[in-house]
């Protein structure tokens, strides 16, 4: 799914954030991208979704050569793969149903498929009974279902998950864990990036540890 | 394709709708900026064809000397007959002139006509037949005969057909540069408009690409609010010269006629009208665009 060889990034070419970052993620992994703050987790997840570039070396996900890409046609890559925040980023003025259409609705899915789907994914995420509140309405944790749900709905190869419980306390982020471990047994790749170890004791994932931008374990 | 463009107008009229102050302010600024053009546009088309109009009854008089020889007057009736572009010519004796003076100012002035002497000339009156090229016509037959022997003067007013000429030329001028002032203001004028959108909506802008949409796909409805803003604006502007023009026609309908000769105050014809509505599209995409496109570079990858 991902092959990155030999990655470079830095700040105006000073401040280095990844140095020589080289690994390999099969398809249906999950894996754990670990380390302290500014280890360069999340520059490494922006690279993935296109919204930096790197300095040096190649990526290719799901036989996607980043480097290559342009503006115009990013969309292509990001349509493969589903994004979680740790801010969830929701619509403020959406109900949750709308959110999670939203994602589908902007790359042009029909009115039918979008309601159907939403409703399956909602379903999934156990939010049917939420569908109509508005983000403000809802906890920590049903928010970040609501944003799984919309990573989710477009059906993507890839999910990336950026600290998607940096902000929940640890029984939601048992919940939360559980709907990316649902995912990965239905054939999705999930990266999913933290810190918590009390989620790195308890689950014996592959782990991708990054510190001062160097990868330092990926076993 | 047909949902895309449902799901792009929907966008529109949210943006719309958030943004109303905004968006009224601008249609509103570009309504002022259209109508005064407008008016100028108007102005030089209407006295356009009342110069066309008025074109048409200019005729060549050629006043003769009060002692011209039979042989002369000769010269000169033959150079009128040979001459293709003239339609008639009509002989006006001294006598003749001062009968025609005498009858048209007896009332106004007693001291004209209590005169002793005849102090008019004779004089031919010609009209050259109906050409695109009329007045040049007029012109050219006047430089090659106003030096003939016994002819006194010619009058076809060209002072003042010269005279509006170079106020049609400067008022020409005038409104190419005039518009490509307003233009521009108005192009930067929606495109500031579309900015606070865009920067109102930054979030979701970002979000939709995030998730996948098609640059198209993001700029389609900002453009067509900026479309919006730009045709509405030329819309109220023409109704409102409309008014203007129906006002004109109400108010000097008749007595003007003299002057205007039967014709009437003219509103813009059905291309031009296109034309005015077209300038309204192309400022609101250009106007768009430039700030959509700005946003859309500062989110380039790094």
């Amino acid at each position: 799914m991902i092959k990155a060889f030999n990655l470079y990034k830095s700040y105006g070419g000073v401040s280095s954030v990844l140095s020589d970052i080289s690994f390999e993620i099969q398809d249906g992994e999950f894996v754990f991208l670990t380390g302290p703050s500014g280890a360069g987790k999340t520059t490494l997840f922006k690279i993935l979704f296109g919204w930096e570039k790197f300095d040096r070396g190649q990526i290719l996900v799901g036989g996607i050569n980043v480097g290559k890409l342009n503006q115009k046609n990013l969309y292509l890559l990001r349509r493969k793969i589903g994004i979680v925040f740790q801010d969830y980023k929701l619509l403020a003025k959406k109900s949750v149903f709308e959110n999670v259409a939203f994602a589908q609705e902007i790359i042009g899915t029909d009115t039918k498929t979008v309601k159907s789907k939403t409703w399956n994914a909602l379903k999934s995420v156990g939010l049917v009974k939420k569908k109509d509140s508005y983000p403000s309405q809802l906890s920590g944790g049903e928010q970040q279902r609501v944003s799984i749900a919309r990573a989710m709905v477009n059906n993507p190869d890839l999910i990336l998950a950026d600290e998607p419980t940096g902000n929940l306390d640890s029984e939601i982020s048992k919940e939360i864990l559980g709907l990316f471990e649902k995912m990965n047994k239905q054939g999705k790749t999930i990266i999913l990036a933290t810190h918590s170890s009390e989620i790195l004791r308890e689950k014996k994932y592959r782990r991708l540890s990054l510190n001062q931008g160097k990868l330092v374990k990926f076993n | 394709m047909s949902l895309f463009l449902i799901k792009s107008i929907a966008i529109t009229f949210s943006n719309i709708k958030s943004n109303k102050q905004l968006f009224l302010l601008s249609v509103a600024t570009n309504f002022i900026a259209f109508f005064v053009l407008g008016l100028f546009f108007l102005l030089f088309v209407n006295l356009n064809v009342f110069f066309s109009s008025w074109d048409n009854h200019v005729q060549l008089i050629v006043y003769l000397d009060d002692n011209i020889s039979n042989k002369n007057k000769n010269k000169i009736k033959l150079l009128l007959d040979t001459n293709d572009q003239i339609e008639s010519v009509d002989f006006i004796s001294r006598d003749q002139a001062w009968a025609i003076f005498q009858n048209e100012f007896e009332i106004k002035s007693n001291f004209i006509t209590s005169l002793k002497y005849n102090p008019l000339p004779a004089s031919y009156v010609i009209k050259f037949k109906n050409d695109k090229n009329r007045l040049e016509n007029i012109k050219a037959f006047s430089l090659k005969i106003k030096d003939s022997r016994g002819i006194e003067s010619l009058e076809y007013g060209e002072k003042w057909i010269s005279k509006f000429e170079q106020f049609m030329i400067f008022l020409r001028g005038f409104i190419l540069i005039f518009g490509v002032l307003l233009f521009s203001g108005m192009t930067l004028i929606i495109s500031n408009t579309i900015k606070f959108s865009i920067y109102t909506r930054k979030d979701e802008i970002d979000l939709m690409s995030l998730l996948g949409a098609t640059h198209f796909f993001i700029k389609a409805p900002l453009v067509l609010e900026g479309i919006m803003q730009g045709i509405l604006g030329a819309f109220f502007s023409l109704a409102g010269i409309k008014l203007v023009c129906t006002y004109m026609i109400f108010k000097f309908h008749g007595s003007l006629d003299s002057i205007l000769r039967g014709v009437d105050f003219q509103f813009f014809t059905s291309p031009i009208i296109f034309s005015i509505l077209s300038t309204g599209i192309i400022i609101g995409i250009l106007g768009s665009l430039l700030s959509v496109n700005q946003f859309l570079d500062t989110r380039k990858l790094e």
